[in-house]
């Protein structure tokens, strides 16, 4: 049996993604935690005022004061108490997240695998282009996964003020269990959708393994970046996993071409498909081909077989295989030039985006504010030297 | 393999006696043909009938066929295993001895039957564009006053052999010459056919069935049957005439005895079956029985391991019958138990003939394959053989001192000199056996091979020289793995040009000028080389190839894999760069996006998704 049919390396790294996003939400709640014990649930109500006149006022509001020693040990008790609410929200929504995965695949597997028994190239096709535009996605967004935790903190706390608000302290108190509950079982079953949209063109047998690595690893990674890791530390492993998992999906999409010409050519030749057999001559329609070796074919041979699932590798490979492959790398370079341009992160030859003028007018702005500020209490550092208002330790 | 000049001996026979068979043979098509009972189809026929008239010579005559082509296709006619001493170009194989008959010409067949000492067992087909597996195909039987064998038959019959196909030759052949083909699995027959003739006429279908009215003369398969009288002796001379399909023959109750394989009379021997591959004759004594009580069935199962597979619509095995009484039941035993070969190695030529040593030898490899157009092909020696511009013979006639060189001719032609004998080793490289013919000779088979790549002597015997009276026949089946015509139009083919110097001798004055005006007529060079130049070696624009597909890292795919690493190697760095280099978006700034995002959904009145409305 081929590698790829026991670990499918896509779907250990939508696992992988999704996990460690999971992860970042739980540290982020986890913080909040503490928030909320040693500070006051109402003030993060108001949190969008932090935001408006001045960065640095934020943090002096934010600082805990130091309290009585019996309040120490009552307030460790509480975070103790709202951390395993935390967890066993998490933890709930993982297995209703898992739950829900198995059953889609099991009745998946089951029911609808023999519907493309006949065609399997065609299908093999299609599920490997829906794969392959799941993991452009996936692989683009996940270069924001940096954000997140900033995104995530925000979002969250809005969530508890709106809490606050709308249901009194009662219920506000199972708010701790209930956000990391649906927060984890919407990332659950966002990597639900993606591992089943990446798993139909592969066996059952190769999800579970690269599942549970990816959980896994997800796990690790996550737990070392936010206990040791900086946020550029955090961006280079994004980096890395990123790049692995586009050339994963230029893989794929050039595979999906390419089945779908070997389906095409299966169909001309009709009965005669079985004919030769082997690797050689006749195995493989000579118009388009580009190389054919008679050789380290991925789909008899294991270790050509990884080199397949993690790079598209074919000893076959066709005009519309190596197309695709450069198209799918040139379209993320597009997505991304773009998507810096419109972040305002970068000019293209001299044009700046709405939001880039929006960014440095704000920045302009800043720098005019410290300026004056500067001349006012010169013992006030830059903006730069200021850490994140709501930036809390672990 | 001795490949022997037998020519030179036979040539100084008196030809004193001498008449002239004549036949007036107008190439038409025959509509709604159906010999099957299964299809009507169109079939090349002779003189506005099909089949065409069995044809049957006394060896005092030569024999002169005047060929008009009625077809819409080139015709030729050609006269298999006969001798064309001097004068090869009658030899009716197009592209090598002829151009082939435009339409509504006609080309004048002299076979010298009273000059070349063949007696026996041949046939005559068409030699272009496949039209024989399109019907115009028929027995040509040589008799002589004193046969080896006369006294010893009381009548005889002939039976043809043949599959059918439903399809013209041009359409199986789009099929088969096709990237969608690329094993080359060759076109299966639709149908067995098995009819038979006596004195030049065929036999009519038995009183009662109810044959095709465009062939309501002929009997075919169940409608077909050999009378026989209690006692008496019978000559069958069974021939294989298909395109492709080897036959396996007995009849239920009677004893075949061997006495003539392609035209060689041999020593008597009994065989149970008979294995006939597309091309080759056998003629077989049959004593009739005695009583009348029952008829007998006679079995012509088509070899069906050639075929890439067997189609449930097909009957691989055929009948036909010998009656005794027109009442009495038929005996049909059906099964066989397994199949034999005959072993044709192991006969013996009644007339004997030591095998001279040879002065040259040449290997030949042959096999299949998928070429670098994606189609399969056969080739000999790594070539795949297509036809030269200007036929062989004809290049042999005008190029004069030039015609010695090999190369002229193209690069799969041999020439040799008068009295050459060659030992033709040929060397089947594929699974299937192939049925392999010499044009005008005879060949000495003076070792057999199973597996020629093997050690074992009892697979890949030694070669013994000096044998005293080795087999000799026009077509010799190369196990393992010729005469199979889609195999002809593959590729399948090399070509000997002998003594070249000799037959422009030979020829002075005795070539007929319709050889030269058909090519004209064509718009083909009618004289030069392989490609139409006088020159020994300038061959450009002959027509060569498909070649060998060349596998492995060619320019194309370097340039290719580096055009896929390249941009995969920009699209990495781009990705560096939108995260790392440049444009960092602070915390605040996040933060800040966050909430504009959140008040703006707030202040379209859709809510923040799953947290609300959850709890």
């Amino acid at each position: 049996m081929a590698p790829q049919n026991l670990f499918s390396v896509s779907i250990f790294f939508i696992v992988f993604r999704e996990t460690l996003e999971a992860v970042i939400i739980v540290s982020v709640l986890l913080g909040l935690v503490e928030q909320i014990v040693h500070g006051d649930i109402d003030q993060l109500t108001t949190v969008a005022q932090y935001y408006q006149p001045s960065p640095a006022q934020q943090n002096d509001s934010e600082t805990t004061t130091p309290e009585g020693e019996s309040d120490v040990t009552a307030k460790r008790r509480l975070i103790r108490k709202l951390r395993f609410q935390v967890f066993a929200g998490a933890g709930i929504g993982l297995f209703l997240s898992f739950a829900l995965g198995a059953a889609f695949i099991a009745v998946w597997f089951t029911k609808a695998s023999n519907l493309w028994a006949k065609a399997e190239n065609l299908w093999e096709g299609i599920f490997e282009l829906i794969a392959c535009w799941m993991i452009l996605v996936m692989g683009i967004t996940m270069l924001k996964l940096d954000r997140a935790k900033a995104k995530w903190r925000v979002k969250l706390q809005r969530a508890f003020s709106d809490q606050h608000v709308d249901r009194g302290t009662r219920t506000g108190k199972w708010v701790l269990f209930i956000l990391p509950m649906i927060t984890v079982l919407r990332e659950g079953i966002e990597a639900v959708v993606f591992v089943g949209g990446v798993a139909l063109g592969q066996p059952a047998e190769s999800i579970p393994i690269a599942a549970i690595v990816g959980l896994a690893c997800g796990l690790i990674c996550g737990y070392l970046i936010y206990q040791f890791a900086s946020r550029s530390t955090l961006t280079i492993f994004l980096i890395v996993m990123t790049n692995l998992i586009l050339l994963i999906g230029a893989g794929l999409f050039s595979k999906a071409i390419w089945s779908f010409q070997e389906y095409a050519f299966n169909n001309m030749l009709g009965q005669d498909v079985d004919d030769s057999g082997g690797d050689g001559p006749g195995s493989y329609n000579v118009r388009g081909n580009v190389w054919h070796l008679e050789c380290c074919n991925p789909e008899t041979d294991m270790s050509w077989g990884i080199f397949n699932a993690v790079l598209g590798w074919t000893n076959s490979a066709t005009l519309g295989s190596v197309l695709s492959y450069v198209f799918y790398w040139l379209l993320v370079i597009a997505v991304l030039v773009r998507m810096k341009f419109q972040e305002g992160r970068t000019k293209l030859f001299g044009w700046e985006s709405a939001a880039g003028t929006r960014r440095r007018l704000a920045s302009e702005k800043r720098a005019e504010e410290a300026a004056s500020d500067e001349k006012a209490s010169p013992a006030i550092s830059t903006i730069e030297s200021v850490s994140s208002p709501t930036e809390l330790p672990l | 393999m001795w490949c022997r000049q037998l020519l030179p001996l036979l040539a100084l026979l008196s030809p004193a006696l001498a008449g002239v068979q004549e036949l007036w043979w107008n190439v038409t098509y025959v509509e709604n043909a159906n010999p099957d009972g299964l299809f009507e189809r169109r079939v090349v026929g002779v003189n506005g009938t099909w089949p065409p008239p069995p044809i049957e010579v006394n060896n005092t005559d030569s024999l002169l066929v005047h060929v008009t082509n009625s077809i819409d296709t080139l015709a030729t006619l050609h006269h298999h295993g006969m001798f064309f001493n001097s004068t090869s170009w009658m030899d009716g194989a197009i592209g090598v001895a002829q151009c082939g008959i435009p339409m509504g010409q006609t080309f004048d067949y002299v076979v010298p039957i009273n000059t070349s000492g063949q007696v026996g067992t041949y046939w005559a087909h068409g030699h272009a564009n496949g039209i024989y597996v399109d019907g115009l195909r028929t027995p040509l039987l040589l008799h002589s006053a004193n046969e080896t064998y006369g006294a010893d038959y009381d009548a005889e019959f002939t039976i043809m052999l043949s599959d059918w196909y439903h399809q013209e030759h041009t359409v199986l052949m789009e099929s088969f010459i096709s990237i969608a083909n690329p094993g080359g699995a060759e076109p299966i027959p639709d149908a067995a056919l098995i009819y038979f003739s006596q004195n030049g006429s065929y036999l009519p279908p038995i009183s009662g069935s109810h044959p095709s009215p465009v062939t309501s003369a002929v009997g075919f398969n169940e409608n077909s049957t050999l009378p026989f009288e209690p006692g008496k002796t019978y000559r069958l001379r069974i021939i294989n005439m298909g395109a492709f399909a080897g036959f396996y023959f007995w009849i239920d109750g009677h004893e075949m005895q061997i006495i003539e394989v392609d035209g060689t009379d041999t020593l008597p021997q009994p065989a149970d079956v008979l294995s006939l591959a597309v091309a080759q004759r056998y003629s077989v004594l049959v004593t009739a029985r005695n009583d009348t009580s029952s008829n007998w069935a006679i079995h012509a199962n088509m070899d069906t391991s050639m075929f890439d597979k067997v189609p449930s619509t097909l009957n691989p095995n055929i009948t036909s019958t010998i009656t005794y009484s027109a009442s009495a039941n038929t005996t049909n035993l059906t099964t066989i138990s397994s199949y034999t070969l005959v072993n044709d190695t192991s006969l013996v030529p009644f007339a004997a003939l030591p095998a001279p040593n040879p002065t040259d030898t040449l290997d030949l490899v042959f096999n299949f394959a998928t070429m670098n157009d994606g189609t399969n092909h056969g080739y000999i020696n790594d070539l795949v053989y297509n036809s030269p511009v200007v036929p062989a013979i004809i290049s042999a006639l005008t190029l004069g001192d030039n015609a010695t060189s090999q190369v002229a001719y193209g690069p799969y032609s041999f020439v040799y000199n008068y009295g050459d004998v060659i030992d033709l080793v040929v060397m089947n490289a594929d699974k299937g056996k192939h049925p392999f013919h010499l044009h005008g000779y005879k060949m000495q088979i003076v070792n057999t091979a199973t597996d020629y790549t093997s050690d074992d002597p009892s697979l890949n015997p030694p070669l013994v020289e000096g044998q005293a009276n080795p087999m000799r026949r026009d077509t010799v089946t190369i196990p393992g793995g010729g005469h199979i015509e889609w195999h002809l139009d593959s590729g399948l083919a090399v070509q000997f040009i002998t003594a070249p110097l000799q037959i422009q001798e030979q020829a002075q004055g005795r070539v007929p000028s319709f050889l030269y005006d058909q090519c004209t007529a064509l718009g083909i060079p009618a004289s030069g080389n392989a490609a139409g130049y006088a020159s020994p070696t300038d061959l450009s624009g002959l027509p060569l190839g498909p070649w060998f597909q060349k596998l492995g890292w060619l320019t194309k795919g370097i340039l290719a894999m580096a055009g896929c690493v390249l941009t995969a190697v920009l699209g990495i760095l781009t990705v560096v760069w939108y995260s790392a280099m440049g444009g960092t978006i602070t915390e605040e700034e996040i933060e800040e996006a966050v909430l504009k995002r959140i008040e703006e959904k707030e202040r379209k009145g859709k809510f923040f998704g799953l947290i609300k409305k959850k709890t």
